[in-house]
């Protein structure tokens, strides 16, 4: 159809162009064919023919009858030209194939729902009757879903990674809690979450704390905080009032295999100074002061002795306490 | 429970403040980080762990009692939340992840909110 459109419009053009030659050249032959006049006619509008007489098709009262019914035409040959040159919206197959797509594009294609439909896995219905309006949908929903518990799991290789060992594995930690400078104590007990801020939610807890010091005494105790930091980081013993001694002890051995000296240290307390607030040694004495047996691992907490009404240590036990990871400083595994 | 937005039930999602989302409605102690201690029933708790406590005593860190009917608790302030002993805690996180699950394919299942619900449901 394109090329005999091409072929025509040609023919077209060709004969516009000889028209000048034979308007004249017909002009004087009218008279002479008068009697075929009507032939001539028809002949002459006809745009195939030979004899087609271009102007006589122009002014003529009725258009001339177009060949084709659905014949391209121009205004002029540069138009002509443009389309041949294949200008925009030439009617290449690939174009034609393509605007039709377009204008089918919000029709629903049963052909298209067909085979996706083909395509769609049948799954058992949920709950809340997932039936998916396209399989696109369903292939999204595939991912696996992320959330608190399955983000446990997938910390392996890091140190959350370990403390989802402990999870599993039901291992007691100690969580270090912090104070807004300092280490506040200490939470031993079962992890049963956590997430990656280290919130973590515990069983069986049992906490070791000391209040904070204010004034004065916080003041004198920043003075011995590295020392007395690294003590109590590593063996929340206190250094009762064999202070020298004591130190020595916890500096040398590990924190799980302290003697239990549980004697001497209320007899050291009540014979220390007192009242002396800027005094070192009393501002040691607050330490927490926990001695540990060999067997249990438990913790027994002394309070200060004498007037220091201030930096005492407290324990108590918790069923199921939840701590904000804000406040943890290290999580300690024990191994078994 | 109703989260003002998607970014915050994402952030509730993945971490473990659904698990204090679950205890909304339970008489719980917090403890705040400055040493002070809230007991009350917990009305709400949003994504960044700021909670709404209803009916509260409140001990400040030198022991003095306060009662409270209202309290709000800035997330940052909070060290502990104690869970009562009848929690139980995988249980409840599983809860409140369902909860959000459901919530969350509900809106994209029907392509938005529908009048009436599908025959399937």
């Amino acid at each position: 159809m394109e090329e005999r459109e091409r072929k025509s419009v040609k023919s077209d053009s060709k004969e516009t162009e000889t028209a000048p030659c034979s308007s004249s050249a017909s002009a004087p032959e009218q008279p002479k064919t008068d009697g075929k006049t009507g032939d001539d006619d028809a002949l002459k509008t006809d745009i195939c023919s030979d004899k087609f007489d271009p102007l006589l098709a122009l002014y003529s009262p009725t258009a001339p009858p177009l060949p084709f019914p659905n014949i391209k035409c121009f205004n002029n040959v540069a138009e002509y030209e443009s389309f041949l040159k294949g200008g925009r919206g030439r009617a290449k197959p690939e174009n034609v194939e393509k605007k039709r797509r377009k204008a089918m594009k919000g029709v629903a294609d049963p052909e298209r729902i067909e085979r996706l439909k083909n395509l769609m896995v049948k799954k058992p219905e949920s709950e809340e009757g997932e039936s998916s309006s396209g399989t696109t949908q369903r292939r999204r929903k595939k991912r696996p879903q992320k959330n608190v518990l399955t983000r446990m799991p997938l910390c392996k290789g890091s140190p959350l990674g370990e403390l989802y060992r402990c999870v599993e594995e039901r291992i007691r930690v100690k969580v270090h809690i912090r104070t807004f400078k300092g280490l506040r104590g200490v939470c031993s007990g079962f992890v049963v979450a956590f997430d990656k801020f280290w919130n973590m939610a515990m069983v069986d807890v049992d906490e070791t704390y000391r209040e904070p010091l204010f004034g004065e005494a916080f003041y004198h105790e920043k003075a011995l905080t590295i020392s007395r930091l690294f003590e109590k980081l590593n063996l929340q013993e206190g250094s009762g009032g064999d202070e020298p001694v004591k130190k020595q002890e916890a500096k040398e051995k590990s924190s799980k295999h302290q003697p239990a000296d549980a004697k001497t240290t209320p007899k050291s307390c009540s014979a220390q100074p007192t009242s002396v607030k800027g005094d070192s040694r009393t501002a040691e004495s607050k330490l927490p002061q926990e001695v540990k047996t060999t067997q249990g691992k438990q913790k027994v907490s002394m309070k200060a002795q004498g007037p220091q009404t201030y930096g005492k240590v407290h324990t108590r036990h918790i069923n199921q306490l939840f701590i904000r990871g804000e406040n943890v400083v290290l999580v300690n595994p024990q191994p078994l | 429970m109703v989260f003002s937005s998607i970014r915050e039930r994402t952030i509730a999602e993945n971490s473990m403040v659904v698990l204090l989302q679950g205890l909304q409605g339970e008489v719980t102690t917090v403890d705040l980080r400055n040493e002070s201690t809230a007991r009350g029933r917990v009305v709400s708790v949003d994504a960044f762990m700021n909670i709404r406590l209803a009916d509260v005593l409140y001990q400040d860190r030198r022991g003095q009692l306060t009662r409270l009917q209202d309290l709000f608790v800035t997330g940052r302030n909070v060290r502990y939340v104690h869970i009562p002993d009848h929690v139980d805690i995988m249980k409840t996180i599983q809860n409140q992840l369902s909860k959000i699950h459901r919530v969350r394919n509900f809106a994209s299942e029907g392509g938005g909110r529908k009048e009436f619900p599908k025959k399937t449901k």
